[in-house]
């Protein structure tokens, strides 16, 4: 036996089930990316890609529906073995679900937010095409890349370890910078990209070099690892201050929380808009999930620091996102100051580090998923018409000229602001409720205080589309798939906002799951 | 007679410093995806130092992930600086501002 084989049985087989998500995804990723080649059909390739989301959605969907009805209800282990389906579940999902030799993790936390970031997704590849297509600046990369930021979105949610972690924030990242620039002939674009790949690159580096004064400091890339290690040896040191903060620095860049958001207004604003839905929700969630998993399993001992340092950026995310939106001309722009205010008060829940603190971070990212990608979809389904330049004055009499991207644009305004019914209403209230619990009211009261401002500029937009006579007559061209696709998010942003009761139990049983560790 | 690890760690934070130096005070755009490089080489050099001390082969392993991802952003970055220099000809960050609050 050669040194290789004796290394290889001596590691076993890794569980490649729980990976077929992953799977399909970079199989379909591929697939068009060869298709992109030889064919110059543009609805094969969209549709490939779709059904290649659709496919993994569904098992994921299946496999949540299963390892829900297998905790939430009394179906003991020796029922659940003799069924086929269940059994299926407790062996691959809820025993053996590490996987890649520790490097790979698929807990229900990690397959809910996956079910999430897929189905904002599928939204964002339907406006995609006929955006570039009005634009005149298609391109088959789109999709591939998108697909591959994905995937790098996956490993990132799913990633027990610093290493894969890390890489996975890379893959997302990377793909992210040439989608931003991918708009032909538009400098806006590459400024956009260029800016993002700086203070993106910068904080590349201050999160691999607070990776590496971890290691240094407890010789293990592993989260929970280091979690003992911190445990038995509880002294700050200057290694472990360091590594900390500049974690936290680069998360936040991520994040785009300020003071660290500088990039975030300029490459919304240059990239072709369904790109800036999909920078502004699924990449942004992915993010949030993996703060949450980094603060709960790696640093359990350190988590009131952690929280009030996401306090104090939470704070100035709220305060200086709501004041620079109010007073933005363009609508894109203003979207973007609305997505860092956002930023705040999801990460506000971090402040308040209990069970219902990381259930309210989870809800509240998930439903800023309907309507965050929503706002962004709405914008770029009229953008698409000629002489539409986003600015506040294009709104100007909408509910005249289209009555129905008015009324979806001021659901998802109102959610966005908070208003109930509508789902925003609730997830605020969540983070409140929290905030509230844990008793930091201060940051409840910044919270309150902001969104109030935030009627400012969110009401603007109502106001322009239901207040003025329409300056330009022509009619508006949206497409009825488009309009399905938007009605669909506003219904969901309704109905949650009416019955969150399932959402919520979802978030819920995924944060006191991930607090309890089960099974690692 | 070996060099203590203190030494390297030190090394590699003074670079990782020139580097954010770089990044907020050069004008060229090539210079700045330079200095995004050097952070990322002073991070190789922390992660060796740190298996100096504790005598272990992992950091190493992660020196060749940042390696790999540090040339798939010089990549991206140089791609799009020409992207730049067809549009506008220049390179000066100051003169290449049409994005502002």
């Amino acid at each position: 036996m050669s040194v290789i084989e004796q290394l290889v049985s001596g590691l076993g087989m890794p569980n490649f089930v729980i990976l077929i998500p992953e799977i399909v995804l970079l199989i379909t990723a591929f697939t068009v990316f060869i298709l992109e080649l030889i064919t110059k059909n543009r609805k094969v390739i969209s549709a490939v890609s779709i059904l290649g989301l659709l496919g993994s959605g569904l098992f994921i969907l299946v496999v949540v529906l299963g390892i829900l009805k297998l905790i939430l209800s009394p179906i003991t282990l020796k029922e659940a073995s003799q069924n086929v389906f269940y059994s299926f579940i407790l062996n691959n999902f809820l025993e053996n679900f590490v996987t890649l030799y520790g490097l790979y993790v698929v807990d229900l936390f990690a397959l809910v937010f996956k079910l999430f970031l897929i189905v904002g997704t599928i939204f964002v590849l339907i406006h995609l095409r006929p955006y570039v297509e009005s634009k005149k600046s298609y391109y088959g990369e789109y999709y591939y890349l998108i697909l591959f930021s994905l995937v790098g979105m996956f490993i990132m949610v799913s990633s027990p370890n610093l290493i894969s972690f890390y890489i996975g924030l890379e893959l997302m990242s990377i793909a992210l910078y040439v989608l931003i620039g991918l708009y032909r002939r538009d400098y806006k674009s590459k400024e956009g990209a260029y800016k993002y790949l700086i203070i993106g690159g910068t904080g590349t580096a201050i999160v691999s070099y607070a990776i590496a004064l971890l290691y240094g400091r407890t010789g293990t890339f592993d989260f929970k690892e280091i979690a003992k290690t911190l445990i038995i040896s509880d002294n700050l040191d200057v290694g472990l201050i360091g590594g900390l903060v500049l974690l936290l620095i680069g998360l936040a860049l991520k994040a785009s929380a300020v003071p660290f958001h500088h990039w975030a207004p300029d490459a919304y604003e240059g990239a072709t808009t369904p790109v800036t839905a999909f920078l502004a929700v699924p990449a942004k969630i992915a993010t949030y999930a993996i703060i949450l998993r980094i603060v709960v399993e790696a640093f359990p001992s350190v988590t009131e620091t952690w929280g009030l340092a996401w306090a104090l950026f939470a704070a100035a995310s709220m305060i200086l996102g709501n004041f620079v939106a109010l007073r933005q001309k363009n609508v894109k722009r203003m979207l973007a100051y609305s997505s860092i205010a956002h930023t705040g008060y999801i990460t506000a829940a971090l402040a308040a580090p209990t069970g219902m603190g990381f259930a309210a971070l989870a809800f509240y990212s998930i439903v800023y998923l309907f309507m965050g990608a929503g706002a962004f979809l709405l914008l770029s389904s009229l953008e698409k018409n000629e002489g539409w330049s986003n600015s506040l004055d294009d709104f100007k009499g909408l509910a005249k000229r289209e009555p129905a991207s008015a009324l979806i644009m001021l659901v998802f305004m109102f959610s966005l602001l908070g208003i109930p019914p509508t789902v925003g209403f609730i997830g605020k209230l969540g983070v409140f409720l929290a905030l509230i619990g844990y008793e930091v009211w201060w940051l409840a009261i910044v919270l309150v205080i902001t969104s109030i401002v935030s009627a400012g500029y969110y009401i603007k937009v109502v106001a322009n589309m239901y207040m003025y006579e329409p300056t330009v007559k022509n009619r508006l061209n949206i497409s009825l798939t488009e309009k399905l696709s938007l009605g669909i998010l506003a219904v969901i942003v309704l109905i949650l906002g009416v019955y969150p009761t399932q959402i919520w139990t979802l978030t819920t049983t995924i944060s006191s799951l991930l607090m309890a560790g089960v099974g690692r | 007679m070996s060099i203590p690890y203190e030494y390297y760690v030190a090394l590699s934070g003074l670079l990782m410093v020139l580097g954010l130096v770089g990044v907020t005070v050069r004008k060229n755009i090539i210079a700045v995806l330079l200095s995004t490089e050097l952070m990322l080489n002073a991070v190789n050099i922390a992660f060796v130092a740190f298996d100096m001390k504790l005598h272990d082969v992992a950091g190493q392993v992660f020196v060749f992930f940042i390696l790999t991802i540090a040339a798939a952003e010089a990549a991206i970055g140089l791609g799009l600086v020409m992207a730049i220099y067809r549009l506008r000809k220049d390179v000066d960050v100051e003169k290449l501002t049409e994005l502002k609050l």
